[in-house]
This record gives C-alpha cells, sequence and structure tokens, in this order.
C-alpha cells in the first residue's frame, strides 16, 4: 500500500502528462487485487478437483466391489503421515509468513525451508506409496479402480511439485539475501496456492484412501 | 477499503508504466491489453475462416452428396478423388463445431472484446494481471498449433463429433494421435480461458474508475463479467473431462471405456456426458452473453435512447448467468436419466426464458419510438435480436421432454443451437467489431461494404438454420454422411440443395468483411475520430482513437451511467444529444434526486 510512485509527473497546464518520462508503475491496491486474483484462481482449480472426485464418485458407484477382489487395497498409514506432513508444512509456512511480517527474516527463511523440505518429504511418501502398489500389481490400465487412484493422486502430486518449485525458489532466496516486499506478496500468493493443494490433499485422503 | 481507483483519486498525480520499445515487447509478446485484444482477433477470424470452409464441405455433401467437391476438392481430398468419404465426412463436421466454438467464436467474442473494453469502457489503464493477458494469448495459440498439428498427422484429425463423446472418442471408436492432440487442445484452450476469466473478474472489480460504480457499468462489461465468472467456474470442468479423456486415450485408465473394451467392468460413457454438459450449457450462455451485453448498448447509442430498465437487463442477465449453471441434463434427457430429475431439468430450463424474456423485452423498448440511427453495427444488433430470437424460441421445444424425445439429435437441434451460437454469436461479434473498429484500429469499416455483409448474413444464417429447422423437423437426422439413404427423407432433397446453395451465399458474402477489414486496416482510410458515432462511454469521450499504451491520460471520473443520450436538458445546454460519462456539465439537473439534495 501506499506504493504510488513519488518520481510520477505532475500533469502540465492544459492537463496531459508530459510524455517522454519513465515513470515506474506501482499501483496502489496491489496487494488486495493479486490477493483477489488468487481466489478467483483457486476457486477456479476447485472446480477441475471438483469434476475429478464427481468422476471417482460416479465411477464408484457404478462398480460392483471397491476394490476388486483381487487387486490391491490403499494403504492407510502412508497417506496418512502425508496429511500430517501437508499440515506440518503449511503450519511452517504461516509462521513465516508472520515471523516475516514481525521483522524476523533469520527464522522466517528456516520455516520456509523447513516447509520446502516437508513438501519434498510428503513427494517421497507418496513415490513409496505408488511403487508398493505398482509392485503389487496395481496398474492404471487394470479397471476403474487403478484408474481413479492413479489420477486422482498423481495429477494432486504435480501440483505440490509446481508448488514445491515456488517454495524452494522462495526459500532459496530468503536464506541468501532475505525477501522484500516483492517476496513477501510472491510467498503469500504460493502460501494460498499452498494450503488449496493441501486441503485437497486432506480431502484426498478422506475419499480416496479412507472411504 | 478504498479500491486503487479511489486511491488515484486521491493523490494528485497518476503514474503511467512507460510503453515497451522493442519489437518484440510491441507486436508479440505484447502486455498491452489493447494489442493482445488484436492478437486474439487475428487468431479467432483465421479460423472463423477454417470452419466456415468445413461448413461448406458439410453442406455440400448434404447437398450434393458423392459429386466431387468444386475448388476445395482437388486442393484438399485430392488423394479420394475430390470426394468427401464417410471418414473424412465425419471429422469435417467434428471439426466445424470445435473450431468455430473454442478457436473462432470464443477468441473473438471474449478474447478480442474482453481484453479491448473491459479496461478501456471502465476507465483503467489495463488489466489487473497484464502478463497473465499476454500468457492467456500465447496458451491460446498452443492450443490452436495443436488443432493445426491434428490435421498432420496418420489418420487424421478429431472424428468423435464436437462433444468428443467416448466411447466413440476413445482409442475403441477414434484411434490415432489426431483425436488425442485435439482433446488436448481442448485443455489447453481451457487454460488459457481460466487465466482470461481470472483477468476479467479480478479487473472489473479492483480496476473501475472512481464513480463507475455496478450500476453504471456498460452493458457490454457486464456481459464480459458474467460470461468471466462462467467461464472461472465450468471451463476447468471440461479441464477435467479432458484430462480423464486424455488418461483413458494415452494410459490405459477405464473413466469413460465400458463393454466389451473394458476390464473388470470398467467405467461409464455416461459420465463423460455430465462432466461435458456441466461445463457445455454454461458455455452455450458463455457465447451468448457478450453479445447481450454488446446489444444492450449498441441498441442504446444508435436508437439515441437510454437503455429501457438497465437495472432489470443487469439482473436478467445475472439471473441468466445463475440458471445457466442448473439445466444441463436437458442435453442428456435420452441418457435414461430418472424422469424425476429430467423434469426438474426442464423446469429450469424453461425458467430461464423468463430473463431471457425480459432482456429482448428490454431491447424492443430501447428502439421502440427511438431515432434509430440505421448504421452497419446498428443492422448487426438488429439482426442479432431477429436470429436469436428464432433461437430462443426454438429452444422451448427442445427444454420440454416429450418434444424432445421427437427432436433429439434431428437437424432441429443443429438448426436451434446454430440460430443461438452460430447466428446470434457471430452477428453479435460483428455488431461490436464494426462498432468499435474505429476505437481499435483509428479507422471506420467501410459503411457500403459493411451493409452487404449484413444482408448476406442475415438472410444467409436465416434461411440455412431454417432449412436445418424444417428437415429436423420433418425427422432427418443429425450428422449423416448421407441423409438420403432413408427413403423417407429423399423428399427433402431439394430442401437440402436450396439450403446449401444459401450456405455458399452466405459464405461467399463473408468476402465483403474480409475485403474491407483489409482495405480499412492497411489501406488509407480517413481517421475515424475520437467519437465517430456520438456515444457517451469512456473509451469514446476519454480515450483517442486507437487509445494511447496507458488508455487514458488522467484516470476520468465517472458521473453518470452509460446511456445519457437524448436527454433534452442536455440537448439545451450542450446543443447536442448525448452527455459522456465522466462530462461535467455543471448546469445540467441530473435526477430529480440529486436536484432535490441541491
Amino acid at each position: 500500500m501506499g506504493a504510488v510512485s513519488s518520481t510520477a509527473a505532475s500533469p502540465s497546464p492544459d492537463g496531459s502528462l508530459p510524455r517522454g518520462r519513465v515513470i515506474p508503475l506501482r499501483r496502489p491496491g496491489e496487494a488486495a487485487t493479486a490477493w483477489l486474483g488468487m481466489v478467483v484462481f483457486l476457486g477456479s482449480w476447485a472446480m477441475m478437483f471438483a469434476g475429478l472426485f464427481f468422476s471417482y464418485g460416479l465411477v464408484r458407484l457404478r462398480s460392483p466391489a471397491w476394490p476388486p477382489l483381487d487387486q490391491p487395497s490403499l494403504p492407510l498409514l502412508l497417506p496418512g503421515v502425508n496429511v500430517a506432513v501437508v499440515l506440518l508444512s503449511e503450519g511452517a509456512l504461516v509462521l513465516a509468513l508472520r515471523w516475516l511480517r514481525g521483522g524476523k527474516p533469520r527464522p522466517a527463511a528456516a520455516a520456509l525451508a523447513g516447509a520446502t523440505l516437508l513438501g519434498a518429504t510428503f513427494l517421497a511418501l507418496q513415490s513409496v506409496v505408488w511403487v508398493s502398489l505398482w509392485d503389487a500389481g496395481l496398474r492404471p490400465d487394470g479397471g476403474p479402480y487403478p484408474s481413479v487412484f492413479y489420477a486422482l493422486t498423481v495429477f494432486h502430486a504435480l501440483h505440490v511439485a509446481v508448488g514445491l518449485v515456488a517454495l524452494a525458489w522462495l526459500a532459496g532466496r530468503a536464506l541468501a539475501s532475505g525477501l522484500g516486499p516483492p517476496g513477501r506478496q510472491a510467498l503469500r500468493l504460493w502460501g494460498m496456492y499452498w494450503h488449496f493443494v493441501g486441503a485437497v490433499w486432506v480431502a484426498m485422503y478422506l475419499a480416496v484412501y479412507v472411504v | 477499503m478504498a479500491t486503487p481507483a479511489q486511491v488515484l483519486e486521491q493523490v494528485e498525480t497518476q503514474p503511467i508504466h512507460p510503453p515497451p520499445t522493442s519489437f518484440w515487447r510491441k507486436h508479440v509478446f505484447s502486455t498491452d491489453h489493447k494489442v493482445i485484444a488484436r492478437q486474439f482477433l487475428w487468431a479467432g477470424l483465421l479460423f472463423l475462416l477454417v470452419g466456415g470452409t468445413l461448413a461448406m464441405l458439410i453442406r455440400w455433401q448434404w447437398g450434393f452428396p458423392y459429386r466431387k467437391v468444386p475448388i476445395l476438392g482437388d486442393v484438399f481430398l485430392g488423394a479420394n478423388g475430390g470426394l468427401i468419404g464417410p471418414a473424412t465426412y465425419q471429422k469435417i463436421f467434428t471439426m466445424h463445431g470445435l473450431i468455430m466454438i473454442f478457436f473462432a467464436v470464443t477468441p473473438v467474442l471474449i478474447g478480442t472484446f474482453g481484453n479491448f473494453l473491459i479496461p478501456l469502457m471502465i476507465g483503467a489503464r489495463d488489466m489487473a494481471f497484464p502478463k497473465l493477458n499476454m500468457y492467456s494469448f500465447w496458451t491460446f495459440a498452443l492450443s490452436q498449433a495443436l488443432v493445426v498439428a491434428s490435421f498432420l498427422v496418420d489418420l487424421g484429425t478429431a472424428g468423435a463429433g464436437w462433444t468428443s463423446y467416448p466411447p466413440l472418442a476413445t482409442n475403441v471408436g477414434t484411434p490415432g494421435a489426431g483425436q488425442t492432440l485435439v482433446v488436448a487442445a481442448l485443455f489447453v484452450t481451457g487454460v488459457s480461458s481460466t487465466m482470461g476469466a481470472i483477468n476479467y473478474v479480478t479487473t472489473v472489480i479492483r480496476l473501475r474508475a472512481p464513480g463507475m460504480t455496478w450500476m453504471r457499468l456498460p452493458l457490454t462489461i457486464w456481459g464480459l463479467w458474467l460470461t468471466a465468472i462462467l467461464n472461472a467456474l465450468f471451463v476447468p470442468v471440461l479441464g477435467s473431462a479432458a484430462l480423464l479423456l486424455l488418461l483413458d486415450r494415452s494410459f490405459g485408465t477405464q473413466f469413460f471405456v465400458a463393454g466389451a473394451a473394458a476390464v473388470r467392468g470398467g467405467g461409464d460413457p455416461i459420465l463423460y456426458q455430465h462432466l461435458f454438459w456441466i461445463f457445455g450449457h454454461p458455455e452455450v450462455y458463455i457465447m451468448i452473453l457478450p453479445a447481450w451485453g454488446i446489444l444492450g448498448d449498441v441498441l442504446a447509442f444508435f436508437a439515441r435512447k437510454p437503455h429501457h430498465w438497465y437495472r432489470g437487463s443487469v439482473w436478467a442477465m445475472v439471473a441468466v448467468t445463475v440458471l445457466s449453471a442448473m439445466v444441463y441434463g436437458h442435453h442428456m434427457f435420452m441418457t435414461g436419466m430418472s424422469p424425476l430429475l429430467g423434469e426438474a431439468f426442464m423446469l429450469f430450463t424453461l425458467t430461464i426464458s423468463v430473463p431471457s424474456m425480459v432482456v429482448v423485452l428490454n431491447w424492443l423498448f430501447t428502439i421502440w419510438k427511438g431515432s434509430i440511427r440505421f448504421t452497419t453495427p446498428m443492422l448487426f444488433a438488429l439482426g442479432t435480436m431477429f436470429v436469436f430470437g428464432v433461437g430462443g424460441l426454438t429452444g422451448l421445444f427442445l427444454g420440454d421432454i416429450s418434444m424432445d424425445l421427437y427432436l433429439h439429435d434431428t437437424m432441429f437441434v443443429v438448426g436451434h443451437f446454430h440460430f443461438t451460437m452460430a447466428a446470434a454469436s457471430f452477428m453479435g461479434a460483428m455488431t461490436g467489431l464494426y462498432f468499435w473498429f474505429p476505437k481499435m484500429y483509428g479507422r471506420a469499416l467501410d459503411e457500403r461494404l459493411g451493409k452487404v455483409h449484413f444482408w448476406f448474413s442475415i438472410v444467409g444464417f436465416t434461411v440455412v438454420f431454417g432449412g436445418q429447422l424444417i428437415v429436423g423437423w420433418a425427422g432427418q437426422q443429425r450428422r449423416l454422411f448421407d441423409p438420403f439413404q432413408y427413403t423417407f427423407i429423399q423428399g427433402l432433397r431439394g430442401l437440402n440443395q436450396w439450403t446449401s446453395l444459401f450456405a455458399f451465399a452466405l459464405f461467399a458474402g463473408q468476402f465483403a468483411f474480409v475485403w474491407n477489414f483489409f482495405k480499412t486496416v492497411f489501406g488509407k482510410a480517413e481517421p475515424a475520430g475520437q467519437n465517430p458515432w456520438e456515444v457517451t462511454t469512456l473509451e469514446w469521450t476519454d480515450a483517442t482513437s486507437p487509445p494511447a499504451f496507458h488508455n487514458f491520460d488522467v484516470i476520468p471520473v465517472v458521473l453518470r451511467g452509460p446511456h445519457e443520450l437524448g436527454n433534452p436538458e442536455g440537448k439545451r445546454l450542450l446543443g447536442r444529444d448525448w452527455i459522456g460519462q465522466a462530462e461535467k456539465v455543471p448546469a445540467l439537473r441530473e435526477t430529480p434526486a440529486a436536484a432535490a439534495k441541491a
């Protein structure tokens, strides 16, 4: 806020602005505008996941047995641990933002690095789940049950990977030189994305693994 | 919290971002909403020509089956002796629909007008996220490239109908990379639409000029904003359908594969129809709401009267937006849906006609006793009203279950949705194009050629799609390679031929526009001036033609609604029948309420 540049030129007597001067664009209220844009984006993307969950529900309703008797059932423990990992990562991100705002860049950078590492842990544990199920004979072309499992979890993991790249980049910058106002703004927006991905995971754990 | 525009009002000086200087930043990877709008226009019009050419091939097949296609046959169908074969025919009608809807009308109606008009009409310097805007266009260009690529691969492009229903759209029905590429193009264009929608929704909420309240927004902006909301909510659902279809095609998953091709029971083809139409019905309104908005403004401008019951039209459009999300089941009456559910969908479907009628009646009351100026945009606006009226009324038949059982999958359906989505969307887009062309390129399109274009279009659309309604009513099924293999259709041969001839005339008439477009953009037409139509909205009253890079030197302060036309007191004070939205007229008594306050 209050980012209107002081170098802006004043209007000439005839009301038009003098040309040829470089005036940086720093719109006031930019943060709130970006926040709104992110909310619209996440709301929109939530509809994509809603479509996937809807498909899962309909396919499952049409299936005589879920899982089919000759296919392995999904593990509960590791994905459950992953719920905790995701929630811890989100918590670390909240702390990082709070410490940044409170003028404590060092612990904030550490928390950010922690959130990134937890995100990487999530992907690692999820890979273990995929590999063990693959070895147990669960393949994407084995009918609707593995179709749903692989499509939903892999699509979600891709979103985690995108967020992870962004968090790693921000954590690197925070550790190296600290985050200025633009970096803080980026972190706030990526934080919203991260919470969204986390919420989708909790829903996915309950819907795909538990129920 | 103050909006940025209100903060701007309080600070003394208004910052301007400098225009780019390099060629690439200026013309290719531009973040300027006006450049992006023109990019969408070129991309859309180019594919409109492709889609139109495909339509001519379909019409040839229906009018003159098993006969060599003149001109195009040797160029595109040389391998088949210039004839359209059944498999090729299937690809032609599939790609005609897909290209027209996703890669021609959508970029022109939403990409062009949304980008060009939203910042200019609400009094902003650019979109809320200019870079995202640029990504949106280039993502769209990628999706078009995928469509072009699909024509070049083995087995050719997609052939499962524009809806890409499985099981026909799975590897079982349509093998080959073409269908996969087209479904991928759908996903990518969906991503582009979502990016655009985020921008539009946010920009209208956050960047309106001071005084530009919701009830002072031009109706065009209302149409585009509601469209953007529908896009943001429902395009991702199509994304999920396309994603699952891609997985089914490429990774052997079984979401939509059923029957003998499936293992362990398989998935459910009807699931795809649900996902597709949850998106697909709002999409119908995505393609008409911008046209409605444009019509609302243009009819008022050229009738020289304020729009009749502006608030009524706004709320009717909001109501249509909400209802459009609750009717998709009427596309699936024939899928064995429970009768109770079907009746609920029928009820909501028929309910939509109430707010739609409010919009249409307001148009009629707007032009009633107006001092109408029959310019090309006005003619197109009146034409849009007519074709939309026919399209809307034939929709009532299809929304009714008992009628739909008979008319389902006949040419009647084709005629109906061509009147609404093709004729009305196209003519609405042309209304906007003829109207805003002076603002976009600084020069007006030629009126005489424009009127030639109009008469070819209105007569062509009415006869061609009217012919489809009639043969459909008589029982001709849609999508048939040779409809006359059925004895009872053979009597319709003459009607189909006449319809085809009118379709060729319609297509030929479009070249009046092509010629006009190139003549005006690259020729030596006179500059149009800032406000050639003598109208009231900010892009005409407060920005040059074409607008400067930063649109407005000083962000205007809006004082009144968008249609201050024919105000007698304004005429006495100013000597003209229009008052700009941000024009200060101190002596003018604005409204009885304002006068009472004074």
